[in-house]
């Protein structure tokens, strides 16, 4: 807001921007109390991508479809369709598969990509 | 008295000439000895023999089963690429890459739900760049080869692909493109009837939310017309078909859980020699169940019979049934000929390996093992065939 102008300077001070703060969960003593309606009260929740993500998808597609081949059966917009909610169901099951796999030990993981260490040597005779 | 032989090396650049035919990536070295005639050839080969299989197998890609079985075959587990992109569909083994033929969409998913054309559809895949790095993979070059998400429909960026001992590329079109079947050794169909279809895939999805047996049903009518269109005409060009239907041992069965597996074999393949049960070429029905061996219900049936499958000459070999015990399974291959197993039992080991893999305890894995076994002797016999036909040419 203020610049200095003889220094040849421009010091601009940030305008305050309100950003989503974590949500405060004790009650918090303001020094002005009457400023406690306009806390703000957004949250940002860090949502990891994972297989509920893909089970979403194949219901909204499986909804989609219905919805598409409701007017008409055999267009190409409804054989589309159900042919997308054939490929998100089968990388679904492959999620499935994954994650029931990757419930591994992490010896083992690392032994399978590094077999010729000396703590996963194996010897079959 | 001591002998020593001295060895005299000249220097590489005086009396050495190099040449080098492009064609086998061979080099030659010949040192002129000007004392004799006579020309010292040595050998260097930097090219590898790369064997392409083809597989066609609806909705799956790299992670079936069949796959699995087949790099265990040859040694080492497949594992997509380290460091790469996770959704990645390539497979990675010692001596074995699979690629998944859905890399080669032309069309995303939201592409082709624009212009309203299933995956199946030709006109949403690229045969051109298929064929050109499938091409270059066979001749030892490295490709970048383009990555379909499948989790989020879209392509990714291209990853390095080095050409590996055997490629199999894995998907719904790898015969149907005239250049890319050409360049293929061996061609697997896997043929799904449609009551196992459906069976399969009731239980691979009533465990997703939203699915019910009617939007199963539905996903595969609608999918029918484009698969019987473009996917099913590639079975008459595989040299090896796996038929898989719903058993005839139990009236009325509608679980799924016994099958009847057919293995179709071509004859007159080059290096591919069909099994056979007794006696080659014969009709033989038989059932291993009785006094030595004692099955559970529903037992287990072998056919052998050969047949026309069109127009081709073809040996079938069936198995309707499950296999309850290992005595059962090596019975059964003690008694079955022309596996091109190493040794007596390899067939057993393989399935014994992999128990927990789906199909193991019935025609599938049998003939998805044997398959593998079949694929590993053409190697060999392709690899050596090629070792001595450069030998011969060497001495020419």
């Amino acid at each position: 807001m203020t610049t200095i102008a003889a220094s040849g300077l421009s010091v601009a001070t940030p305008r305050v921007v309100v950003v989503p703060a974590v949500r405060v969960s004790a009650p918090v003593r303001l020094n002005y109390p009457w400023k406690l309606g306009s806390m703000n009260r957004m949250v940002v929740v860090v949502k990891a991508t994972s297989e509920g993500g893909i089970s979403d998808k194949v219901e909204k597609s499986i909804q989609e479809a219905k919805e598409t081949c409701a007017d008409d059966p055999v267009s190409g917009e409804c054989v589309a369709a159900w042919d997308e909610v054939e490929e998100l169901s089968a990388a679904a099951s492959h999620a499935r598969d994954k994650k029931k796999a990757g419930v591994s030990d992490p010896l083992e993981e690392y032994c399978s990509d590094n077999p010729e260490t000396d703590e996963c040597r194996t010897y079959d005779n | 008295m001591a002998v020593s032989t001295i060895y005299s090396t000249q220097a590489l650049n005086s009396t050495h000439f190099l040449t080098s035919s492009s064609s086998s990536k061979q080099v030659f070295l010949y040192r002129r000895q000007p004392q004799t005639n006579r020309r010292f050839n040595t050998l260097i080969t930097c090219s590898q023999e790369t064997i392409v299989i083809g597989l066609a197998a609806d909705s799956g890609c790299g992670k079936s089963t069949f796959m699995r079985r087949l790099t265990s075959v040859f040694g080492g587990a497949a594992k997509p690429p380290k460091g790469g992109n996770p959704d990645s569909n390539t497979l990675i083994s010692d001596t074995t890459t699979v690629i998944c033929l859905d890399d080669y969409h032309s069309l995303d998913r939201y592409g082709r739900k624009e212009q309203k054309v299933t995956a199946l559809d030709p006109r949403a895949n690229d045969f051109d760049l298929m064929y050109e790095q499938v091409k270059a993979l066979k001749s030892g070059v490295a490709v970048e080869k383009p990555i379909y998400n499948h989790v989020t429909g879209l392509l990714d960026a291209p990853e390095l692909i080095q050409p590996p001992k055997i490629l199999v590329i894995e998907g719904l079109h790898p015969m149907f493109d005239e250049r890319v079947r050409d360049l293929l050794d061996f061609s697997i169909y896997l043929d799904i009837s449609n009551e196992v279809k459906f069976a399969w895939k009731i239980q691979r999805d009533m465990a997703e939310r939203g699915h019910s047996l009617e939007s199963i049903k539905a996903s595969i009518e609608a999918r029918k017309p484009d698969f019987d269109a473009f996917i099913d005409p590639q079975k008459q060009y595989a040299d090896a078909v796996i038929e898989v239907l719903p058993t005839q041992l139990i009236p009325d069965d509608n679980e799924g859980k016994v099958l009847r597996v057919r293995l179709i074999m071509k004859e007159g393949v080059k290096y591919f020699s069909p099994v056979y049960l007794f006696d080659e070429g014969s009709t033989i029905s038989w059932i291993p169940c009785g006094r030595k061996l004692t099955c559970s219900y529903p037992g287990i049936k072998f056919n052998y019979e050969p047949d026309s499958y069109f127009d081709h000459e073809v040996s079938v070999l069936e198995m309707d049934g499950q296999f309850d015990r290992l005595d059962e399974l090596i019975y059964v291959e003690s008694h079955l000929s022309n596996l091109s197993t190493k040794f007596y039992g390899e067939v057993t080991q393989q399935m014994l390996k992999h128990a927990d893999f789906p199909g193991s305890n019935n025609g599938t894995g049998l003939f998805q093992t044997i398959v593998g076994l079949k694929i590993r002797d053409l190697y060999e016999q392709l690899i050596a065939n090629k070792a001595t036909a450069r030998a011969e040419a060497a001495k020419a």
